[in-house]
């Protein structure tokens, strides 16, 4: 039976790499960003290969409204280029790490004509059947609310500090009645006899109905 | 025992109050809109159409999720307090007041009273028609009641 599953894996082996040799690119959907800030878009890479000397990230740009794109950093050859003429000129810096399969660029001091898809395409020789993956980036002046953020936050709050109070309460019960455990105990003999003492003495208070007010 | 039924009543009163309040999308209603703190129901083509609420300056998003987290928690408050309530009638020793649903019904109180107070200060402060719709008609009455409740809660003694 083992050995039937062995010979059956090292025939998978074999074959579904031949199968599933395409790289696959990731990186974000969407991202947010404020007028003048920077933003870092990643982009990495998954493939059955190691990272070879010739592996290659391709950025482009293609703004909101447009249908052409334009390339705005390259690295290849185990050299960063980036983009010295178009709309990204010295604003865009390479700060991927190739040989840990990351491609990402800094953008910097967006503008709101920043608004559009960034695509990566990423290849690995000999590894280099993949889909290029795109992330869109939307620039605000000022960040909208999400929503629900707020009424998430004031509930989550108020039942946290609901919680909070319970625990504590009967943490302090908890604790105190321990206390005076263990002071009862050492004292153990002493109180008894005070205590059968104090029962002859001490009569229950008569039991009356309070009506309501 | 008969007490006991009515402060039940009053009670459960009070929580489908504030959960129709909460839920339902009618604070402010005009001829052919009626909207809320979740969305909007616009009359348009003999049909009701559910849509999203406006985002302009005169629907501050700050405030309208306030609004909504405020009455959630009056409808969470009143409900626990509920549950309190019927758990102190079985462990409260005789003669101690039910202070703690008070605090929870209280709680319920002030937490809606928010909510309405900001919903009437912040939103159709300058609009020509329409008026305020059952839910918010309904949510000063749960503060009504809620108060009332609180209040016996806390005279109350236990039999």
């Amino acid at each position: 039976m083992l050995r039937v599953l062995a010979l059956a894996s090292v025939v998978l082996l074999g074959i579904a790499p031949e199968a599933s040799q395409a790289i696959s690119i990731y990186t974000g959907w969407e991202r947010h960003a404020l007028v003048g800030s920077d933003i870092r878009l990643s982009c990495s890479f998954f493939s059955w290969r190691f990272v070879s000397d010739d592996v290659s990230f391709s950025w482009s740009y293609r703004p909101d409204g447009s249908r052409e794109s334009i390339s705005i950093a390259h690295y290849a050859g185990g050299e960063p280029y980036t983009d010295n003429k178009g709309p990204f000129k010295d604003r865009v810096e390479f700060v991927g790490n190739p040989k840990n399969r990351d491609g990402s660029i800094l953008l910097k001091n967006l503008d709101l004509s920043d608004n559009g898809t960034f695509t990566c395409d990423a290849k690995n020789p000999p590894d280099i059947v993949g889909r290029p993956s795109s992330v869109r980036l939307l620039v605000f002046e000022q960040l909208p609310i999400q929503a629900g953020v707020i009424t998430g936050a004031i509930i989550g709050v108020v039942l946290g500090l609901l919680v909070l109070i319970v625990v504590i309460y009967y943490l302090m019960r908890f604790l105190v009645a321990r206390r005076v455990f263990s002071l009862s105990v050492s004292k153990h003999g002493k109180k008894k006899k005070e205590g059968s003492q104090q029962r002859q003495l001490w009569t229950p208070p008569p039991l009356t109905c309070y009506p309501l007010p | 025992m008969l007490i006991l039924i009515a402060l039940s009543v009053l009670h459960i009163a009070a929580i489908i109050l504030l959960l129709v309040a909460t839920i339902d999308n009618a604070w402010w209603v005009t001829e052919t809109v009626r909207t809320d703190i979740w969305a909007r129901w616009v009359f348009m083509d003999n049909k009701w159409n559910y849509t999203d609420l406006p985002d302009i300056s005169s629907y501050p998003q700050d405030y309208l999720q306030a609004v909504q987290a405020t009455s959630v928690l009056a409808c969470i408050f009143s409900i626990i307090g509920l549950f309190v309530f019927i758990a102190q009638l079985f462990t409260l020793p005789k003669g101690n007041r039910f202070t703690i649903s008070g605090v929870f019904q209280i709680l319920a109180c002030l937490f809606i009273m928010i909510a309405a107070s900001i919903y009437t200060d912040r939103f159709h402060l300058d609009e020509a028609e329409g008026n305020y719709g059952h839910s918010y008609i309904l949510a000063w009455i749960a503060f009504g009641l809620t108060f009332i409740s609180s209040i016996v809660y806390f005279v109350l003694r236990k039999k």
